[in-house]
């Protein structure tokens, strides 16, 4: 069966490349977020097998997103797309238990691998 | 009296070549480097980043509506006419968002703190005036072959503004 995965971004180019990516390989889009707080209801209630989470948006950040994710399904598989690449930022969401964080541009082979990783 | 730092420009350049390059196929050089007591784009399209951490301002970047069309065709290769109308300002505004992410992580060497970038905000079309801080700006011109691409620069180091009077070779002021 095809996993699920949430996509998270308030860019639609972004999240249309993420889709352009994954639906190819296999993967089912369970739905589409604009921004955190979008991202938590919508996962509550599709119950994803994955969320792609950008930082940077308006209304609630990823990292806030992620964790209030993660406090209600310690075993959500998230993964932060984002173009701040900073180390502490990196560490913050290893903290929080994401499984792998990937850098703005990225190429569709470290995507679809960041998300194959996470699923495993 | 208002301070702000040429060591500044370079993270912006490499990584304007690297998004641009990257998610465009468009290669980009290295133009002129002026300072502008305000911020005014030179061209149709503008999209402001606020920065703001260890370092506070906005960044500007400016370029030609022929130049931004070029971009956003080569971005959504393979998409119809329509989808690319549609998703026009957002292609810009994650081009903007990605060099000024990119260029924070080069700028924060450190591991304690995090500089943080806002969502993009764009404008675009004829008779537009953008208002914005009026703070001077170290402004980077960058050449495409379709087209230039300025950059304006706005940003203060905290650190800066405290120690005001300290030596710096890369500092530039006006009083």
């Amino acid at each position: 069966m095809a996993k699920k995965v949430l996509v998270v971004d308030d860019a639609n180019f972004m999240r249309t490349i993420v889709k352009d990516t994954l639906l190819p390989n296999g993967f089912e889009i369970a739905g589409e977020a604009t921004n955190g707080m979008e991202a938590v209801t919508m996962y509550m209630k599709l119950k994803p097998d994955l969320v792609t989470m950008d930082i940077t948006m308006k209304v609630k950040d990823g990292l806030e997103a992620a964790r209030e994710i993660l406090a209600a399904d310690p075993n959500a598989r998230i993964v932060m797309v984002t173009a701040l690449g900073q180390e502490k930022m990196l560490l913050d969401s290893i903290a929080l238990g994401v499984r792998d964080f990937v850098v703005k541009p990225f190429t569709k082979e470290r995507i679809l691998s960041a998300v194959e990783k996470a699923l495993q | 009296m208002i301070k702000i730092n040429a060591k500044h420009v370079n993270p912006f350049v490499e990584a304007a070549m690297r998004v641009v390059t990257q998610i465009a196929g468009i290669e980009v050089r290295r133009g002129h480097l002026s300072y502008k007591e305000k911020v005014e784009p030179s061209f149709g399209v503008s999209i402001i980043v606020g920065i703001y951490g260890f370092l506070t301002g906005q960044v500007v970047y400016s370029l030609d509506g022929k130049l931004a069309e070029r971009m956003v065709d080569k971005m959504l290769d393979g998409k119809s006419p329509q989808e690319k109308k549609i998703m026009f300002l957002d292609c810009l505004g994650e081009v903007a968002n990605m060099i000024t992410g990119n260029a924070a992580s080069l700028l924060n060497q450190r591991r304690d703190q995090i500089l943080n970038i806002t969502t993009p905000a764009i404008a675009a079309g004829t008779n537009l005036s953008v208002h914005l801080v009026p703070k001077p700006a170290l402004v980077l011109g960058l050449i495409t072959q379709y087209g230039p691409i300025e950059i304006s620069i706005a940003v203060e180091e905290k650190e800066t503004l405290q120690e005001m009077g300290m030596a710096d070779d890369g500092l530039l002021s006006e009083t």
